[in-house]
């Protein structure tokens, strides 16, 4: 086979291959980023970290939020936010650790390994 | 209350569906610390030749009267049309040793403890209808719908549920739509002739209306990857490549559950393990 031919083969295969993990990773981090609490499932995100903050700040201790299966959950405010913030910041983190390996892999097999 | 997970396992001519329930079932042991008890038509046989009393918590014996013809693919290009015995998944809810039950497919590969939480949760009937096909390419449409014209799409390759009232009509409602498969399948405009329990399954939640959604997403393979090996919580597949027939690219999962649907490849690597 030609030599561009085949070099043009293997960067398709090595595009191919970094996007697809690029996106089982971010997957990856999204159900880390699930929260299970008093029986309601919260996916954690800068929203829900926010209002609760809101919450806190405004000095409430408990709250009701209204989980993922539109339930509404009573939480401990101070708790809640606690580790929200420690499951988001310890996803994302090993999201972008994972990242920027994949980043530096130059190789299918450095991608996959 | 009692939890634990069901499996069922009726091998036929090629695919020893046994074994990859023995293969689940001690994943689930390893990620979520729970029960495995086994459906299947030859309890002596899982004994015998497998250690099911080893693996299984309870293995319950129940017969199939029914079955399919399936074409079952492995990889792009081979494939072969063998028995499908997936008749009695709505009798769960009289099956099940357990309160609170976690049905699974046999090739549900689990690689996280994601689900476990499942048993604290405040819903009493919980599926996936969000998923994610591994490829990045290929139409999911046929997972969205039902069909083109018709309701939105559960799959049953992961069924969460309480033992109540609601829940007993839920599954009985299945059975009905099952014995009653081609009424059900001219009503909402199934296209497949063959009995689907995703089909009779999104029928009863959309009717009934009580279904939550399972945490997280279904990612699921289908028959034309090949799985190439599972190490711990790493799965390794070979994907299809778009508009390249035979052609295949690598992919790894790191603790993500992943449905495997090539069953040739899920038993090799069982073989390997």
């Amino acid at each position: 086979m030609d030599e561009k031919l085949q070099k043009a083969l293997e960067f398709g295969n090595y595009s191919t291959t970094l996007e697809n993990q690029k996106r089982m990773l971010h997957e990856k981090f999204v159900t880390d980023t699930i929260y299970f609490y008093s029986g309601g499932q919260f996916t954690i995100n800068k929203e829900l970290i926010n209002f609760v903050f809101m919450l806190q700040q405004t000095g409430q201790d408990t709250s009701v939020i209204v989980d993922d299966n539109n339930i509404p959950i009573e939480v401990d405010v101070n708790q809640f936010l606690e580790n929200i913030s420690d499951k988001f910041f310890t996803a994302s983190n090993e999201y972008h650790t994972a990242f920027k390996k994949l980043q530096t892999s130059r190789s299918v097999d450095g991608l996959t390994e | 209350m009692t939890s634990g997970v069901l499996l069922f396992a009726y091998n036929n001519e090629q695919i020893d569906y046994v074994a990859q329930a023995c293969f689940l079932a001690k994943r689930i042991k390893q990620y979520m610390n729970l029960p495995t008890s086994l459906v299947t038509d030859d309890k002596e046989r899982v004994l015998k030749f497998y250690n099911g009393a080893e693996v299984f918590d309870e293995i319950i014996t129940s017969d199939i009267i029914r079955k399919n013809k399936k074409t079952y693919h492995d990889g792009s290009l081979s494939k072969k049309v063998l028995d499908f015995k997936n008749f009695n998944r709505s009798d769960a809810y009289d099956l099940t040793p357990y309160d609170k039950t976690l049905i699974m497919d046999t090739d549900y590969i689990i690689s996280s403890s994601l689900l476990v939480n499942c048993f604290d949760s405040a819903n009493d009937l919980m599926m996936y209808s969000t998923c994610m096909d591994i490829s990045g390419w290929r139409d999911e449409d046929e997972f969205r719908y039902i069909s083109e014209t018709s309701i939105k799409f559960y799959w049953a390759t992961c069924v969460y549920f309480t033992k109540n009232k609601r829940n007993k009509a839920f599954f009985d409602f299945v059975k009905h739509i099952k014995e009653n498969y081609q009424h059900y399948r001219n009503l909402y405009q199934i296209t497949s002739t063959v009995f689907r329990n995703d089909y009779a399954f999104s029928i009863a939640a959309n009717v009934l209306g009580h279904v939550k959604e399972l945490p997280g997403t279904m990612i699921y393979s289908t028959h034309k990857d090949i799985l190439q090996n599972i190490h711990n919580d790493e799965i390794k597949l070979l994907v299809e490549k778009y508009d390249r027939v035979g052609e295949y690219t690598l992919l790894k999962s790191n603790g993500l559950n992943v449905h495997v649907m090539n069953k040739f490849s899920l038993n090799r690597e069982m073989i390997n393990a």
